[in-house]
């Protein structure tokens, strides 16, 4: 351990730095293992996106906006749309506030949904990290061309 | 039977003072509901009428507390609010319509970016929590921190009368008999390594995991890792970090959820060492505890660590599993040094002494209080443009760090922001410092400083800095953290140059910046000078003449 990492005054940094290097040497096999696996262990952060099964659900998550007013009707079309339009700006504020709760479920559903997915996700990589790991054990033991104990067949 | 809640009288101006207290959730055994109960408790013997307003509240805490929505109308002119902030509250509009004089205790708020990857919705709850910092700033009279590191955000905020508040700490807690049971179960000669904390990306728990596997893998064998503290094992986090466990192989690794105080107690009585890896703390109670109780502290040595441990335990600035698990070994090994750093913890809590700390603490409030507010110079001119270089005094001979001297001494107005070197303190009030040329801001950096090949760590200050100035920014490398946590958020025009030699800065800040976008080659800064200055001469642009 090297003094300058280190924050501390009684004992000095240099005190503490010199009894870590009168600790008893590794076995370097040990040490080797260990770095591998500590290596193996780092994870790099993953995107912060939705997950794509969700991204559908999400743009409909807010309920309290309708699709734009329309009117297949020939001629009073028109009126309606605009009857429509009317309707929804004088009403929008009741709407908001009786769909409020609607949309703080939806919101809390989703969410609980991407946590669900995202578990599934990490496990996923352990697993597939644990394999990778048991396969490369695998392959040092057992003989063959790229095991350690390679022996004539 | 629980007690009667009446309301408060209005506040008149006679009588007591009415001192109360608002915080977004008061929890039970968090440090920031212990700090505002103990404050509560502090400002009644002081004769004060005083209640804890909060919007949310656990169950435990139920006979405590006051639903926020009633602040506004049960305050008057004389009341005080003492506002803590830690998180997202969604409370500003009833803060701002609120009577009376306001003060901030900022507890600090962890980086969004520490939650990236894990918990989405916490880490934009984490910058709504730093916008709600720069919304209530206009509102409050003064602001208090528990850190100079928190306190150096809150003046790079604007936030005007910024002090530090010294923590305190109710000692009587911790003296909870331990539970003899589990103190047995634990006490059967393993070496046994604790960490106390909610398992959260930012605590860094996987690394806690790390160390202790190399320490049991390369010094003591019989060794158990304790850690005690909510572990949600549905979240993303909690999955990867018993994944973790399975994939390193360490043994005897307790996972204790949340515990009782006797339970604790029977932990920290039994603990060789107390380890923790977390990437921020505003302050870190659980040091302070663990040195309390005798119990070496080994910790990393991010954003308000070195300041609360002022020298006394082990900080480290590396992140190495094995370099820390060496840390772990010599404490248990030689006793004289074990004894030696136990007896610096036991002189650092005294610093903290609840009388000491009480008079302390009325001294810093009182003033405000009474409205007496001492008389500040006035602020500096705001700058023209923003020059964010991290890297400038850390790497004065980088690319990056040379361009921004070319350019600020062509830029009229310009401050150069830059992150502080690892051997300074954090400053509570941070000011321009004249270097070679040009004023330089300096911020005190999330995370320890590594080596020159690895990459800068983010400064929350300096983010919060940048988000409250309305002057363009030029970001003068655009793959730093500080400037991936700014582009998003940031509402002023921006600028930027990224190095040709380095990795492309693809995506986020290519697509955002656009032809604001100017690369640097190793051998063109001049003709990279030129260009920029000519982008922010055009119209549109900061430097424009108009007319």
């Amino acid at each position: 351990m090297n003094a300058d990492d280190l924050l501390t005054q009684s004992p000095t940094a240099e005190a503490v730095a010199a009894h870590t290097r009168q600790l008893p040497e590794p076995d370097p096999k040990a040490q080797q293992a260990l770095r591998e696996a500590l290596e193996s262990s780092t994870r790099t952060p993953v995107a912060a996106e939705w997950p794509t099964l969700l991204q559908e659900a999400r743009g409909k998550m807010d309920s309290r906006h309708a699709e734009p007013a329309t009117s297949h009707r020939p001629g009073v079309g028109p009126v309606l749309v605009a009857v429509k339009r009317a309707f929804r700006f004088t009403f929008q504020p009741f709407i908001n506030e009786m769909l409020r709760r609607q949309v703080e479920f939806n919101e809390s559903i989703l969410d609980a949904l991407a946590t669900v997915i995202e578990n599934q996700r990490e496990h996923a990589r352990t697993q597939a990290q644990w394999r990778r790991d048991v396969e490369a054990r695998l392959a040092r033991l057992e003989p063959g061309p790229k095991g350690r104990g390679a022996t004539k067949r | 039977m629980p007690p009667v809640k009446t309301r408060p009288e209005a506040a008149g101006t006679n009588g007591p003072r009415h001192i109360h207290q608002f915080v977004a959730r008061l929890a039970w055994g968090d440090a920031v509901g212990n700090q505002v109960r103990y404050l509560q408790s502090l400002l009644r013997s002081w004769g004060h009428v005083s209640e804890i307003y909060a919007e949310q509240w656990d169950d435990s805490c139920r006979e405590q507390v006051r639903p926020a929505r009633d602040y506004p109308r049960e305050a008057s002119r004389d009341s005080v609010l003492i506002v803590h902030h830690s998180f997202e509250s969604r409370m500003v509009p009833m803060i701002a319509r609120s009577p009376g004089r306001k003060l901030l205790v900022y507890h600090n708020v962890t980086p969004a970016r520490l939650f990236e990857g894990f918990e989405r919705k916490v880490a934009i709850a984490c910058d709504a929590a730093r916008a709600e910092l720069l919304a209530m700033r206009e509102h409050m009279d003064a602001a208090f921190a528990y850190s100079r590191f928190s306190a150096e955000e809150l003046a790079a905020a604007g936030y005007r009368h910024v002090a530090v508040l010294p923590f305190a700490i109710d000692w009587s807690c911790f003296d909870t008999p331990p539970d003899a049971t589990l103190q047995a179960e634990l006490d059967d000669g393993c070496a046994n390594i604790l960490f106390v904390g909610r398992a959260v990306p930012s605590k860094r728990m996987d690394d806690v995991l790390r160390v202790f596997t190399a320490y049991q893998r390369l010094y003591q064998p019989r060794s158990r890792l304790l850690i005690a503290g909510a572990l949600n094992r549905d979240s993303p986090y909690g999955a990867f970090l018993l994944g973790l466990k399975d994939l390193l192989g360490p043994e005897r690794v307790h996972f204790l959820g949340r515990v009782s105080a006797a339970q604790l107690s029977a932990c920290f009585s039994v603990a060789t060492a107390y380890l923790s890896m977390s990437r921020h703390e505003g302050f870190g109670v659980p040091l302070l505890e663990a040195m309390y109780r005798g119990v070496p502290v080994v910790a990393h040595a991010a954003a308000a660590v070195p300041e609360t441990m002022a020298g006394a335990g082990i900080a480290t600035l590396s992140r190495d599993p094995m370099e820390v698990a060496q840390l772990l070994a010599v404490l248990e090994r030689s006793a004289p040094l074990r004894t030696q750093v136990i007896d610096a913890q036991r002189a650092r809590v005294a610093a903290f002494s609840q009388d000491l700390v009480a008079e302390q603490v009325r001294e810093a409030l009182s003033a405000c209080f009474e409205g007496r507010m001492p008389a500040l110079p006035a602020p500096p001119e705001p700058a023209r443009v923003e020059l964010i270089c991290p890297g400038y005094s850390l790497r004065p001979d980088a690319p990056m760090s040379r361009l921004t001297r070319a350019l600020a001494s062509r830029v009229p107005g310009a401050r150069v922001l830059a992150l502080r070197p690892r051997t300074l303190a954090p400053r509570a009030a941070p000011g321009p410092e004249h270097i070679d040329g040009p004023p330089v801001w300096h911020f005190t950096a999330d995370q320890p400083v590594g080596l020159p090949a690895e990459p800068l760590p983010g400064s929350s200050a300096m983010e919060t800095a940048a988000r409250a100035s309305s002057a363009p920014h030029v970001y003068l490398g655009v793959d730093t953290e500080v400037a991936a946590t700014l582009l998003p958020l940031a509402s002023a025009p921006a600028w930027g140059a990224r190095s040709a030699t380095e990795a492309r800065a693809e995506g986020d800040a290519s697509q955002r910046l656009g032809a604001r976008l100017f690369e640097l080659a190793p051998d063109s800064l001049d003709a990279t000078v030129e260009a920029l200055l000519q982008s922010l001469s055009s119209r549109g642009g900061p430097l424009h003449e108009r007319g």
